[in-house]
């Protein structure tokens, strides 16, 4: 374990994890690491949230304060609950684009409707990856997958578009071959008292990169992952679309944070006595 | 610790001594949601999170009010599922948790089910059931849900623990005792009430303090060492896990080891298998609760647990009266099921709120003739004391049930 990041953060046992060659989970999880430590957070100060698939099962329990693994989607679900009992605990919610955007849509949607004080941080390769290769909402229209094989015919969407118009109180994207403006990004997603959203789009060499792009060589994985953050292939011509990348929406506390809504309802609530809620009760 | 009731049945559970205890209290008369509701709160819990629904709506309503007067939080959830999901969430920060819902949420929550069973997190679930499949009727009793309380999440390998009430003083503490065997057990306890249960107004006792209720109530303890999973144990009483208190807890969607890390090996299930399943299999003397008359001597032993029992336990006693030798066994603790109540090899009539017969498959199981287990089933309301008595008589005459109208007999 040379990284320094990881000696301080993570946990022997659990790393390096079972990911594929050329995976990018690792190298997010890295960029997250950093960010926290930049903000000079310890381990005590932060838990960490996954879900299912690819980006849950390579993230679960490498981080060396308290971790949870959700069932599929419902991450945001249980990040509610605890939020509200451990309210000074910072909640970094690692999800995939499926737990994000298809099975866990109406948590992420909820959680930003309630300005829920977690970041989430949906790391997105397009696709159901561990199960071998499927499209997700965030697959590109028309790419090959392996239940796509004529092309994915449904529109995808974007799930940053989707949190604001939530309510979402800080909204980014961004992709593999930002690393720099990427961890700036994520150290103002984490310093929002309310809901933050990274999306952050990876390379999958082993079912993206070989359905869809005929490859799985890394770099040229990450090429086409450039490519289509700038917008230019390497000889000059457009890609067939471009992601936008960068801040997309930033308020941060500036409305108030769901489980400090309830904790000041509770305090303004309160009656001095434990017992039946009665008019001969004390009242 | 067994009573005797004052129509000479004999209650087991521990309520029996609770309510014994010379504690300041006042008489309102309220519904079973009510009482539920009172019961979470001298309980301790702190967190509820649910869906509305009939006939489970007033909990919510109810709960809603009283949780910030006591510093708690309610959540009003997107649906069922993440409700469940959320009273994992609190109760792994630490707060008793509780949610509330009827056959179409709860059959949403399997998936948070096994979550909440397979990392041993104490949460009470409700379900008021209702007529079903699907939406069924909202406002009329059923019991639907007998063996979906049981079988709550898919995969096999654990056991539940499952309470019925039949009426709204028991639900106040049997509620209590929900919460206090979550905690005890480290998982979660299903209420299986029903539409009359949850709807009747009764009587009902109150505490004027819950903070006199401390040496019944079993409060969170903190795991705040490793192991946090004694896999391969069938020991209770193990404190909670809990997130937050930085010892590095894991708690894993998947197979896990003592640490909480995700493993894909046999071992590693077969003690997770083994925990989850005998921590309730070898403490079932702490999970006995049952109302019984005449399991001694009957002929005829009629079964029922919740709404159905009322107008059962009625029909019996007229029949004793008349001389008839007939029984009544009420079943409070339905998972896991009490195959030592039914060791008399009577004539069983087991009556219950469905047609397709639930309840009556487990009991010709455990009773030493299944031949002689018979089914007297009614759907959307409560059998008549008229039609339970003209079943009682047949059998005890050695007849054939009785051909009614909207009562089912055949299981085949």
């Amino acid at each position: 374990m040379a990284n320094k990041l990881a000696v301080k953060f993570l946990r022997a046992s659990q790393i390096p994890t079972k990911a594929c060659h050329g995976c990018g989970i690792g190298m997010l999880e890295n960029w997250i690491l950093q960010a926290i430590d930049e903000l000079g957070w310890t381990c005590e100060d932060v838990v960490f949230g996954t879900g299912i698939g690819c980006v849950g099962r390579q993230n679960y329990a490498t981080w060396g304060g308290d971790n949870f693994g959700a069932t599929h989607g419902r991450a945001l679900a249980v990040a509610t609950g605890l939020k509200l009992a451990q309210p000074d605990k910072k909640y970094v919610i690692i999800v995939g684009d499926g737990d994000a955007a298809a099975i866990g849509t109406s948590h992420l949607v909820h959680a930003a409707r309630r300005n829920l004080g977690v970041t989430v941080i949906c790391e997105d390769n397009m696709g159901y990856e561990s199960t071998g290769g499927q499209f997700s909402p965030t697959t590109p229209m028309g790419y090959v997958m392996n239940s796509s094989p004529y092309g994915m015919v449904e529109p995808n969407f974007d799930p940053c578009d989707l949190v604001k118009a939530a309510g979402a109180t800080f909204v980014a994207e961004h992709t593999s071959v930002q690393y720099l403006p990427a961890i700036k990004t994520i150290k103002r997603a984490l310093q929002n008292d309310g809901f933050s959203f990274v999306h952050l789009r990876f390379q999958c060499n082993e079912n993206f990169g070989q359905y869809a792009l005929g490859t799985r060589d890394t770099l040229k994985n990450l090429a086409w992952i450039e490519e289509h953050t700038t917008g230019r292939r390497a000889d000059g011509t457009p890609t067939d679309f471009v992601w936008q990348t960068g801040i997309k929406h930033d308020a941060s506390n500036s409305r108030p944070e769901f489980s400090a809504i309830l904790r000041e309802l509770a305090a303004r609530q309160q009656l001095p006595h434990n017992g039946p809620h009665l008019p001969d009760n004390g009242h | 610790m067994a009573i005797e009731l004052a129509a000479g049945s004999t209650l087991v559970a521990p309520w029996v001594e609770w309510s014994q205890r010379p504690l300041r209290g006042v008489k309102v008369l309220e519904t079973g949601t009510y009482a539920l509701t009172e019961g979470a709160i001298a309980a301790g819990c702190r967190f509820f999170a649910g869906y509305p629904i009939t006939p489970a709506t007033e909990i919510a309503e109810h709960i809603s009010r009283r949780l910030p007067q006591v510093g708690g939080y309610y959540v009003q959830a997107e649906d069922e599922l993440a409700g469940l999901h959320m009273c994992a969430g609190a109760s792994l920060g630490g707060l008793k948790a509780m949610t509330a819902s009827s056959g179409p949420g709860y059959t949403l929550m399997n998936d948070a089910y096994g979550w909440a069973i397979a990392n041993e997190i104490p949460v009470v679930v409700v379900d008021a059931m209702r007529v079903g499949p699907v939406s069924g009727i909202t406002g009329a009793p059923g019991q639907g849900e007998f063996y979906a309380a049981r079988y709550v999440t898919h995969g096999g390998n654990f056991e539940t623990i499952v309470l019925s009430p039949n009426s709204v003083q028991e639900t106040f503490w049997l509620t209590i005792d929900a919460f206090n065997l979550a905690e005890r057990f480290r998982t979660v306890v299903t209420i299986l009430t029903d539409q009359v249960i949850s709807d009747m107004q009764e009587d009902l006792w109150l505490p004027r303090d819950y903070d006199d209720l401390q040496d019944i109530v079993v409060p969170r303890r903190f795991n705040l060492d490793q192991p946090f999973y004694p896999q391969g144990s069938d020991a209770i009483d193990y404190p909670i896990n809990v997130i937050g208190r930085g010892t590095g807890v894991c708690v894993s969607a998947y197979t896990h080891t003592p640490e909480g890390y995700d493993i894909e090996e046999m071992e590693a299930h077969w003690a997770q298998s083994y925990r989850l399943i005998n921590k309730i299999r070898r403490h079932r003397d702490l999970l006995l609760r049952y109302e019984a008359l005449g399991l001694e001597d009957a002929a005829v032993i009629a079964v029922a647990y919740g709404a159905a029992a009322r107008t059962v336990k009625t029909a019996v006693l007229r029949a004793r009266q008349r001389g008839l030798p007939v029984g009544f066994l009420r079943l409070i603790t339905l998972w896991p099921f009490p195959d030592e109540l039914f060791a008399r090899d009577a004539q069983y009539l087991v009556c219950e709120l469905n047609y397709d017969g639930q309840l009556v498959r487990e009991v010709q199981r455990a009773a030493p003739d299944k031949r002689r287990v018979h089914f007297f089933g009614k759907t959307a309301e409560l059998h008549t004391v008229a039609e339970l008595t003209a079943a009682l008589d047949a059998l005890v005459a050695g007849r054939p049930l009785p051909a009614l109208p909207y009562i089912w007999t055949a299981l085949a």
